[in-house]
Formats: structure tokens, sequence, C-alpha cells
């Protein structure tokens, strides 16, 4: 395992909760599928910036921040946000609360996120403002039907489907950001990575706690598991 | 995180402080630590989380205090 991902485990997969009752269920989940999902998902990382950096121009930096704005944007944040707010449906506010307070925080940090990468774009000079992406479609263009398909149907799924996909998934975000800091000098990349992380960081967390807390019989793991089973099969088509 | 993983516990310790920057604060009569560490499994924040006496940084949590690990370096389970 790269170092840089084991000691990310250490610091964050690993701590659980006395008693969680989904703790052995997530270290089930975490060994046979995620951390291969993981190493997958970062080695992929790593090569992407190493042909970046060998390309010796910058043009595959106005690709990673017009792809995380088309990730990230505010459209397709509070869309892809809403449905997830609404995957709790008011009977069972009650029992979610926090899961809603944490969903509700999201939206901003995910529209804060394209901020980042619209001032890469500024300051490289790609484009002169936001508005400039308006008309762009590639800054509304990314191929990944889990991260918008799949949102919509959580309301559909159960109220606890969602923790995989901040496990699995914000974590991949996290390793992505890793990557990008342990190999990139450019201040622009940097800031936009780190300014991140500690957000991404939180969404990873709300899926582990989630897990952790709520996923503690086979009726609360069985949509989780399912829903990370669709993720991973997205993974392996799109790498 | 740490507001949420604390008031599961129904220990309450942590709450939003009356000072004008409203933080987050943990209140050291409620907090059982080191007895209980939930709070630092699950705070995304490093070094968001000081030892009073130490000053050393407790996000992540440290091994030698935090004692529920799925695996790793204390090698203790929960």
């Amino acid at each position: 395992m790269h170092p840089v991902m084991a000691e990310f485990l250490d610091k964050w997969i690993w701590p659980t909760a006395p008693g969680a009752p989904g703790a052995a269920f997530r270290l089930r989940i975490t060994e046979e599928k995620c951390i291969p999902g993981w190493e997958a998902s970062f080695n992929a990382s790593i090569g992407e910036i190493e042909k970046g950096l060998a390309s010796g121009n910058e043009e595959w930096k106005r690709r990673v921040a017009m792809g995380g704005y088309a990730a990230e944007g505010v459209q397709m944040s509070i869309k892809q946000m809403s449905a997830q707010l609404l995957s709790i449906n008011i009977s069972e506010q009650e029992n979610y609360i926090d899961i809603q307070r944490m969903r509700a925080r999201q939206v901003w940090d995910e529209c804060k996120h394209s901020k980042l990468h619209v001032e890469v774009l500024m300051e490289k000079g790609w484009i002169k403002s936001e508005r400039d992406l308006l008309e762009n479609a590639a800054a509304h263009t990314q191929p990944l039907p889990a991260y918008f398909g799949l949102s919509m149907m959580f309301p559909h799924i159960h109220p606890l489907a969602r923790a995989a996909q901040h496990y699995f998934v914000e974590t991949i975000a996290c390793l992505g950001i890793a990557a990008y800091l342990s190999r990139v000098d450019d201040p622009m990349v940097r800031h936009e990575h780190l300014s991140q992380r500690d957000e991404e960081i939180m969404h990873l967390m709300e899926g582990k706690y989630i897990i952790d807390t709520y996923c503690g019989t086979p009726n609360e793991q069985k949509p989780v598991e399912e829903t990370l089973d669709f993720l991973l099969h997205r993974l392996r088509v799109a790498l | 995180m740490c507001y949420v993983a604390c008031r599961e516990l129904n220990i309450n310790a942590v709450y939003i402080g009356l000072e004008p920057l409203h933080r987050y604060e943990i209140d050291p009569h409620k907090c059982t630590y080191p007895t209980c560490t939930v709070c630092l499994a699950y705070c995304p924040a490093e070094g968001s989380i000081i030892e009073a006496e130490s000053g050393r940084s407790l996000v992540p949590p440290p091994p030698d205090v935090h004692r529920w690990w799925l695996k790793g370096k204390s090698g203790a389970r929960a």
C-alpha cells in the first residue's frame, strides 16, 4: 500500500467509537471492498498527476479545474444535495435528524469548492469570471452517473444508503487531495485542493459515523452495501 | 461531528461558545476525557481539539489516548 494511503487510513478510517453497532460491518466492507477501490482510484490519480507534470504545459490543470467545477458547481451541488436531503422523509426525521444537519452543511461546502476551481481558472487567465463558465458545456459536464444519477435514487432506496457514497466516494476525494498535495507545487493547484481538505474529511466522517452508529443490523447494512456495490461497479467501468 | 458524537452518548459536553466567535467548545466539567475520546474518532479537522494540559493535538486521535480502532496501531478493537 502507498504510504500516503496507509497514513490516511491510520488517521481517519480506523478510529471508531466504543461498542459502535456498525463497526464490524464497516471493517468488513472496508477491507473487502473499499480499500481495493481506494487503491485503484489513488493510483489513477497519481498516474494522471505524473502525466500532467510530464506534459510540460498547464492544460491538465485547466482540465482538473473544469472537471471540478462540473462536479461541484452551484447548480450541480444544490440539485444533488437537495435529493440527498429528501432521502429522509418527515416520518423518519426524529431518528435521523443529525444526518439532515450534516447534509445541509454539505450544500455550502460543495458550492464553496466550485469557487476554488473558479479561482484557479481566473488566476491562470483562462476565464475572466465565473459567468464565463455558464456558456461553456465542459464546465457542466461530468461522466459519472453514479455521482448525480444515483443521488436522485436515494429517496427511493433507504435513508442510510447515502452513507456508502459518503464513506467510499468522499474518501476517494480525500485521497485525491492527498495525491495532489504530495506531488504538485503550483500554489493555485495546492490552494484548490488544500482548502477542500477538512471539508472532504468531514463528508467522509459523516459516512463513517452513520455506518458505525446506525448500521448495526442486516436491515440497515443491506442498502448501504448494495449502494457500495453499485459505486464499485461504476468505478470499475470508469477506470 | 464532535457535537453529534458527544450527544449520541448523552454526555453533552460540546456546546457553542458565548464569546464573539461562537466556536464549538468542550465543557471540561462534563467531558470525561480521557475515559471517553469518542469525539476524536469523528472530528475531521486536524489539530482542532487540543489536550489542555500538554497543548498537543488530539485530532486525529493519538493511539496512546484513543482505545477504539477497527484495526491499526493500538491493536485494540471496538
